[in-house]
């Protein structure tokens, strides 16, 4: 720790800061080969809580070769000390410059966080732009959800590591310290890199466009390298390596439990929905597997809480085995299990039963459209009785306070069935008063909707996302039809939402824009306080950008996309069916039901409920 | 098993990083090193069990302390040395377990507490004279409560008992009230040298920390 104690003392929450907490993996930095600094781009409380991060400091700290150490970004308190007293970006364990690590890794978790990831360069003294870096600099390599499209920050990272990170990153390792050992030349390895599977290096591949400003072509610079980056993915999740401890931060964090990752991927194919494609195919693992590594991790955090994380958790295939063998050492250990998500044409009253979290607060149900014709527009496939019914469970076992999330300015959606979320919420005070053992409170029902962001790999990739005045008339329209005082209606601001969109389909163009947001100091653009849609509007109109050619327009099915160069296994013609067949408003089965086709078994997979994979 | 739960307390020091930690955070770390301890906590018995654990004085962010005390119980009976060893190897490092033994006395008769204030200032001439004379007469300071700010002389409620000034720093070592009604923050020593000497500057950085703690009379160290 080398921040002086009067600059600690001048910040809020200065823990964020010292390091040293309990967990933190200590190693002699003359005696390991490859330091590796892992950088979140947001906050401590944020980045402590991330599922990834935690999995691959485990995964490389394994390494005898290897040190993994945490970077976050400082809050704007501190980012303004550091920057009065030419203090650098350093490094929770050792206190380190950041600019002296071999490797610094960026977890991409939101496209919202891109200007700090620029930022935290700065800090760091690390030339932003790849080109700039030259073989003494640092290797600058992303991964995470935001990499399945990471063009428009692409010229700022060397690689990317497409898809699930486990092997692939122990892979980067092995060949950067190879390549260290006999004179480290970036060109060279780049080369090598880009020949590892799942290992994207966005300069090896030049776009180039057409007038309209379209991608007109992509050109591989070598011969020997893919044309497409196929994602990674493990095919065995019991045999994934997972944390045996974790780093107990000193101050409450977002996720601040043991988090147990039960299966990867979700059978059911929301049209809107990004992980659902991307994590496929399914994979799960075994409830022994689980409740081993969850008596571990219990054994040595010492946390009193466990989580049980997926997309969709009550769709495990042995949710029951799993709490019931949970369950037999919990309660004595006073550990309360908590679910992230249900879906409420499965959540029973065996399951509120069992889990805490379910027993006391407020419940949480997606039905995410109002009406079942949207809902079978978007494949979401509750029914409003499913809904109903979930509550009245709710209120029989002694809830009062329901939330409901939706999603505004879906593909084909009308005032009516904006209309619909309103009725649907008016329906669960109506059933609250039909049940007759509900408790004696007065029944809440909060709405929150978000506004649609059109996501790469998805089967509405192609869909404009809805104008900035046609949102807000949507949730002014909404507002005004819900008098019942009973009835919360929360909602997203929609100009984040629309710079979330640009981004998110975004391609190299874009990197300007991001250079020239950096340039005028904006930063933590996921927080409400320092976002400024007004200065991102001048921001790419400094630099000759339409927003709207990313975030309104509606792309061409022949067209090529930024992320076509990359093969998740979903295949392009999958998703353009399942575009036709929203249109049609037409659900799709999931895959526990029947196999759809949607080309992700060809990765391969253990416990996985594609037909092709089962033995 | 014991019929009653025994009432324990632990001597600890809370150094390094673990003095930016707060009371609250402090409360969360130490819960869950109980956990991985495996000591034979004691639990409260509601619909929300959990160890109760009641520490000594409060100490600001930022500062160490070599005195800190916590009382909680426990359903086995156990050699101090051992519930020693076991919560050492729980806690992180900057937190450590120095006694632990059965609690004769009680927090409230907590009086006074030294404090070794270290100040990395530029050397400057009689700065021990300077010091000594600065701290003789009252001390007036700024103190804000819920009922507004007013200036207090918190003379009556602190001695300074040592001064030095070696390899460009100044070491004072304090006596102050812990009193609840009485109570002084090192900081407004430090506040007020400021005012009076010009230092610390905002430049100059210094460590604060608690190195002893007495019952009322302000010369018993408190057990």
């Amino acid at each position: 720790m080398k921040i002086p104690e009067r600059i600690l003392r001048s910040v809020e929450k200065p823990a964020r800061y010292t390091g040293g907490e309990w967990g933190q993996i200590l190693k002699d930095k003359n005696a390991v080969e490859v330091r590796f600094a892992f950088c979140f781009p947001d906050t401590y409380e944020i980045g402590m809580s991330n599922l990834g991060v935690r999995i691959l400091y485990d995964v490389l700290n394994a390494r005898d070769d290897t040190w993994c150490e945490r970077v976050y970004a400082p809050w704007v308190d501190m980012e303004e000390c550091m920057r009065r007293e030419g203090i650098p970006l350093w490094s929770h364990e050792s206190g380190d410059p950041v600019s002296c690590f071999d490797i610094v890794g960026f977890s991409l978790q939101y496209e919202l966080c891109y200007t700090n990831v620029l930022n935290m360069l700065e800090l760091a003294g690390i030339p932003l732009l790849a080109a700039d870096r030259d073989d003494t600099a640092p290797l600058v390599v992303g991964g995470g959800p935001c990499t399945y499209n990471a063009e428009p920050i692409a010229d700022y990272f060397d690689l990317f590591m497409i898809g699930e990170g486990e092997e692939v990153i122990e892979e980067l390792v092995s060949l950067y310290k190879e390549h260290k050992k006999k004179g480290f030349h970036k060109e060279k390895f780049l080369h090598e890199a880009a020949n590892l599977e799942g290992i994207y290096v966005p300069s090896l591949y030049a776009v180039s466009y057409q007038d309209d400003g379209t991608i007109a072509a992509v050109h591989p610079k070598y011969d020997d390298i893919p044309v497409k980056i196929k994602k990674r993915i493990l095919t065995d999740l019991d045999r994934a390596p997972y944390p045996k401890t974790l780093v107990m931060p000193f101050i409450q964090t977002v996720q601040d439990k043991i988090t147990l990752e039960v299966y990867r991927g979700c059978i059911r194919g929301c049209r809107f929905c990004q992980a659902g494609m991307v994590w496929r195919p399914v994979r799960e693992k075994s409830p022994e597997v689980l409740d081993r590594a969850a008596k571990v991790l219990a054994d040595a955090t010492g946390y009193d809480e466990m989580t049980l994380s997926s997309l969709s958790i009550s769709d495990y295939s042995c949710i029951r085995e799993l709490t019931d063998e949970l369950l037999t050492w919990t309660d004595e250990r006073k550990i309360s299990l908590s679910l992230p998500s249900l879906r409420a044409d499965s959540f029973t009253k065996e399951l509120m039963e069992r889990i805490s979290t379910v027993r006391t607060g407020s419940l949480t149900f997606a039905p995410e459209a109002g009406t079942q014709r949207l809902r079978d527009v978007i494949n979401k496939n509750v029914r409003e009785e499913d809904i109903l019914r979930a509550c009245r469970t709710a209120f029989e076992g002694g809830k009062s306070q329901v939330k409901l999330y939706f999603m505004q300015g879906l593909p084909t959606e009308t005032n009516e069935d904006l209309d619909g979320i309103a009725a649907l919420a008016e329906h669960v005070i109506d059933e609250y008063y039909r049940t007759p053992d509900r408790p004696r409170k007065t029944p809440g029902v909060t709405i929150s909707a978000a506004c649609f962001i059109p996501k790469p790999f998805t089967p509405f990739q192609w869909e404009p996302q809805c104008r900035m005045e046609t949102l807000l008339e949507k949730q002014s329209y909404l507002e005004r039809k819900i008098t019942n005082r009973k009835i919360k209606y929360n909602y997203h601001d929609a100009r984040v939402s629309r710079i979330e969109a640009v981004f998110a389909r975004g391609d190299r163009k874009l990197s300007a824009a991001l250079a020239e947001a950096h340039r005028r100091g904006m930063r933590f653009d996921s927080w409400d306080e320092h976002f400024h849609y007004d200065r991102w509007l001048e921001v790419f109109d400094a630099v000759g950008i339409d927003p709207a050619f990313y975030a309104n327009r509606e792309f061409g099915e022949e067209e090529i996309l930024p992320w076509d160069n990359i093969d998740i296994g979903v295949t392009k013609a999958f998703l353009l069916r399942e575009r036709h067949r929203a249109y049609a408003a037409q659900p799709t089965k999931n895959c526990r039901e029947s196999c759809s086709g949607c080309g992700a078994d060809k990765l391969g997979g253990e416990r996985a409920c594609c037909p092709s994979l089962k033995k | 098993m014991l019929s009653e739960p025994k009432k324990v307390r632990v001597k600890f020091s809370k150094t390094g990083s673990l003095k930016f930690i707060s009371h609250l955070d402090l409360n969360r770390t130490v819960k869950s090193a109980f956990i991985r301890s495996k000591l034979p906590i004691w639990y409260t018995q509601g619909f929300n069990p959990h160890p109760k654990t009641v520490f000594s004085l409060p100490l600001s962010v930022g500062t160490a302390s070599l005195c800190e005390f916590m009382d909680f119980k426990m359903t086995k009976e156990m050699s101090g040395d051992a519930i020693c060893e076991r919560l050492n190897a729980a806690f992180p490092a900057g937190l450590h377990a120095l006694a632990a033994y059965a609690p004769q006395t009680k927090f409230s008769e907590i009086g006074w507490a030294d404090y070794e204030i270290r100040i990395e200032a530029v050397p400057m001439d009689a700065a021990e004279e300077r010091v000594r004379e600065a701290l003789s007469g009252p001390i007036p300071v700024e103190k804000t409560t819920k009922a507004g700010t007013r200036t207090v002389d918190i003379a009556p409620y602190g001695k300074l008992l040592a001064v030095k000034s070696a390899s460009g720093e100044i070491v004072l070592s304090v006596r102050l009230s812990c009193e609840e009604k009485t109570f002084v923050n090192p900081k407004y020593i430090l506040e007020f040298l400021t005012q009076k000497l010009g230092f610390p500057s905002e430049r100059d950085d210094y460590t604060v920390c608690r190195t002893e703690v007495y019952f009322l009379d302000g010369e018993t160290p408190f057990l």
